[in-house]
């Protein structure tokens, strides 16, 4: 008797706990958006709960910022469905696509369609700087640092100009790079000479040369790639049938209508270190897709 | 021959000899380049940011990391001791039943323990998205795992001859392991727990990668961006967090209560635990964390054999595997022979409180950062990685080494000392001795934890095994993974006979 008595409170808790947790999904659907860090902590914070104000009050909806600070972390969130609205880095958009079919490019900004990486040299090396993509085959043999792993202007298309210039990874020191895991430590490491070159983000770069964070004394750029497209916003295919219809669209129009008349509107596309956002559309990342599986990024 | 050698104490700081292919290799490759960045990163410690944005933001960062902390060690003392029992050999003779299960069931908790959390993370991520309860899963199978394999240690090195006489005289088993097991078990389970308390927040960084914030990704962010004065506000509320937290684990041992009255202790004990569930809980729902969400399936596509066969001969396999154990070997070398050199340059309890001090931040600054603040020194080599590594497992080895020694009396140190033998000697000989074994046992421990954090050091170039993880998980290469993972597991299986091996030995030749 005793124990079919604990045997129902048991199974009454367990309904209970169950209870409790279905409440969240009978809620009002939540749009749930992040991004994949690149910036400081504050920056970052702040620059994501302006955004989510923004979008919540003109959409109608409830928008909530998840900090998600792991690359893969954010991917496979987004294939799980647990993020509704993504900013990806040109690789991790794409890889995120492809585990999640259906998914929709929705803007990036006027700065993304024509983005660059810059290769960077301590000046003790006496490297010159390279005039065409053939003279990057000086930097054999030198100690050398990418950022992180995942990073499209920190990895991706540095490695990709590299073996066009037929400079393999093994080519560097030690038959192997670094991998300093962000923009702000390759300039850090490469300033300080534990690297000899290093390669980064070009708007990285100018950020902190405006911020007088760069010793132009110890550190210089070698060599500028060609363009590339990179970081862009990334829905779920599902957004029109939980927020209602055409309710995509309405994102991205509101995205693009960003403009720097309105004063939290300035302050996020400063944030965001762009004028305006633009439309951008799946096609534009055939190339970064390419070039991920052949440096063995996407399988 | 070798068996004179396991005799001494040197055997614990024999292992600095590492230090010297590490020092050459470090002073060969010095620069004073980053020496402007290192003056930032110091003076940034006593100008950290007080911007209030900064300052409520990792406060609120805090209270998410000390919340999920308690409540996954909470979860993983109860689950971690459970298991324990269970794989302990000591536990099986009692009872008479064969100890083949006891092993099947240590060997199988290895496979949780031989995985890093960040792997279990991103996979239970894939599985079943973004939910709190799964940050909290992630972290408590490896936590209880490691517990389970300490207190089945613990138990097993309890003397059992006594106890199986008790048995003889007619009294059950059941009694006999709660009568005179569980006394001896409960206090193991307080100090390594309340110590594994500490680990929980200072590894709750994990919670960054399910967007649940925490002071862990405060920290991280900041320094990926090299904001020091941001980075040294996190790590001061950090510092001063775990300050007080260490204090009141030490009130709540309560030793008095210990031998005063056991059974007391006992209830004491497990009402504390189920307090700071609870607590842990409800401060977690206050704070906004949904944490009964629902959560839903999202099976990854089944890993294919041929992928699988393609990457066992598309990876270096002995050169990852070679360059993985070295990196562990000298890391836990510069771990293990630190802490006792340390103390006994100059035996004094002021240098001592200075020391631990230092202890508390070598813990706190994740290897990461100890690396990037090498490199801004030195050129990157396989020794900045071990560097790295064993600076941050000094930390926690020196911390339990100055505990133990300091519960003993200092009655065999005076004795020496008076003989007119230096305090060197004397502390060596009369307080280092005493502990070596207890002291050899948890270095061989942190062996373990060293090797699954050889993944977090990829900025000395792509070395070993776990940068390679780092590489196929970001190229969502699962069967890569699931491959390294393997390795990793068997690497540590491998390291646990050994250990278990030299542990008899020395077992048998203190008992000499």
């Amino acid at each position: 008797m005793i124990y079919k008595s604990i045997n129902k409170k048991l199974i009454s808790l367990f309904l209970l706990l169950f209870t409790l947790g279905g409440q969240g999904s009978l809620s009002q659907e939540k749009l749930v958006i992040s991004a994949i860090p690149d910036q400081y902590p504050q920056k970052l914070n702040r620059l994501y709960t302006i955004l989510a104000d923004e979008l919540g009050e003109e959409l109608g909806t409830e928008v909530e910022y998840k900090p998600v600070i792991n690359y893969q972390a954010a991917v496979s969130a987004f294939r799980a469905g647990s993020l509704d609205l993504v900013w990806f880095g040109g690789l991790t958009g794409v890889q995120a696509r492809l585990q999640k079919p259906g998914s929709v490019v929705l803007a990036q900004r006027d700065i993304d369609t024509k983005f660059h990486s810059v290769f960077i040299t301590n000046k003790n090396t006496g490297i010159k700087p390279i005039n065409n993509i053939e003279g990057l085959s000086v930097l054999k043999g030198k100690r050398f640092t990418f950022g992180s792993e995942s990073s499209t202007s920190g990895r991706l298309m540095p490695q990709y100009f590299l073996e066009q210039a037929k400079v393999e990874i093994s080519d560097f020191k030690w038959g192997r790079p670094g991998f300093s895991g962000s923009h702000d430590k390759t300039i850090a490491l490469v300033s300080s000479g534990s690297y000899e070159v290093g390669v980064l983000n070009e708007q990285v770069w100018k950020d902190n040369l405006k911020s007088g964070n760069i010793d132009t004394a110890k550190v210089v750029v070698i060599w500028k790639t060609p363009a590339y497209v990179d970081y862009h916003w990334l829905a779920q295919p599902d957004l029109d049938e939980r927020f209602g219809r055409h309710f995509t669209q309405k994102l991205q129009e509101k995205i693009i209508s960003l403009n720097k008349s309105k004063p939290r509107q300035k302050q996020i596309l400063e944030l965001f270190g762009a004028n305006k956002f633009i439309k951008a559309y799946n096609y534009q990342y055939k190339d970064i897709e390419t070039i991920g599986r052949k440096l063995g990024k996407i399988r | 021959m070798k068996k004179i050698f396991l005799n001494t104490p040197l055997i614990a700081i024999i292992p600095i000899l590492a230090i010297i292919p590490i020092l050459i290799q470090v002073l060969h490759g010095i620069h004073l380049g980053g020496l402007n960045i290192l003056y930032k990163f110091f003076t940034s410690s006593v100008h950290p940011s007080i911007d209030k944005l900064v300052i409520t933001n990792s406060l609120d960062g805090l209270k998410i990391t000390f919340s999920i902390a308690t409540l996954a060690w909470s979860i993983s003392i109860l689950i971690g001791s459970f298991l324990g029992c269970l794989s302990s050999y000591t536990i099986y003779k009692i009872i008479g039943i064969p100890k083949l299960l006891a092993s099947l069931i240590r060997r199988s908790l290895m496979l949780f323990r031989g995985t890093h959390e960040l792997i279990w993370g991103l996979l239970l991520l894939q599985i079943f998205g973004l939910a709190p309860w799964i940050a909290i899963i992630a972290l408590v199978i490896p936590y209880s795992s490691l517990i389970a394999r300490i207190i089945a240690d613990k138990i097993d090195e309890i003397e059992i001859n006594n106890i199986l006489s008790i048995q003889k005289t007619g009294a059950g088993k059941l009694e006999i392991i709660i009568t005179s097991l569980l006394p001896k078990i409960i206090p193991i389970i307080g100090t390594y727990g309340s110590y594994r308390l500490e680990c929980a927040v200072r590894g709750a960084t994990l919670l960054g990668i399910f967007g649940l914030g925490g002071i862990g990704t405060e920290l991280q962010l900041s320094i990926l961006s090299l904001n020091f004065s941001e980075m040294w506000t996190s790590l001061w509320i950090l510092f001063i967090s775990i300050f007080i937290l260490e204090k009141l684990v030490q009130i709540f041992q309560m030793p008095r209560l210990y031998i005063n009255n056991i059974g007391l202790y006992s209830i004491m004990s497990f009402f504390l635990l189920l307090i700071c569930l609870y607590t842990s809980f409800i401060s977690l729902i206050n704070l906004g964390v949904n944490i009964l969400s629902p959560i839903t399936l999202h099976l990854p596509e089944i890993i294919k054999y041929e992928n699988i066969l393609s990457s066992v001969n598309t990876l270096p396999w002995i050169k990852l595997i070679s360059e993985t154990i070295l990196i562990t070997l000298l890391a836990s070398f510069v771990a293990t022979a630190l802490p006792p050199i340390l103390l006994m340059i100059y035996p004094s309890k002021l240098l001592e409180n200075a020391i631990s001090i230092l202890w508390v931040f070598c813990r706190l600054f994740p290897p990461p950062l100890t690396s990037l603040l090498l490199l801004l020194c030195t050129k990157p080599s396989i020794s900045v990685a071990a560097l790295a590594l064993g600076i941050q497992n000094m930390g926690v080895l020196g911390r339990i080494l100055l505990e133990n020694i300091n519960k003993e009396t200092d009655i065999a140190f005076d004795a020496i000392n008076t003989t007119g033998c230096t305090k060197h000697v004397s502390w060596f000989y009369g307080k280092f001795t005493p502990q070596v074994k207890k002291y050899m046992t948890y270095s061989i421990y942190r062996t373990d934890v060293i090797l699954r954090e050889t993944v977090v050091v990829g900025v000395v170039g792509g070395v070993g095994l776990g940068w390679q993880l780092q590489e196929s998980l970001s190229s969502f290469a699962w069967e890569e993974v699931l491959l390294i993972t393997a390795v990793f597991i068997s690497i540590t299986l491998i390291g646990e006979r050994l250990s278990e091996g030299l542990q008899k030995r020395l077992n048998n030749s203190f008992q000499q």
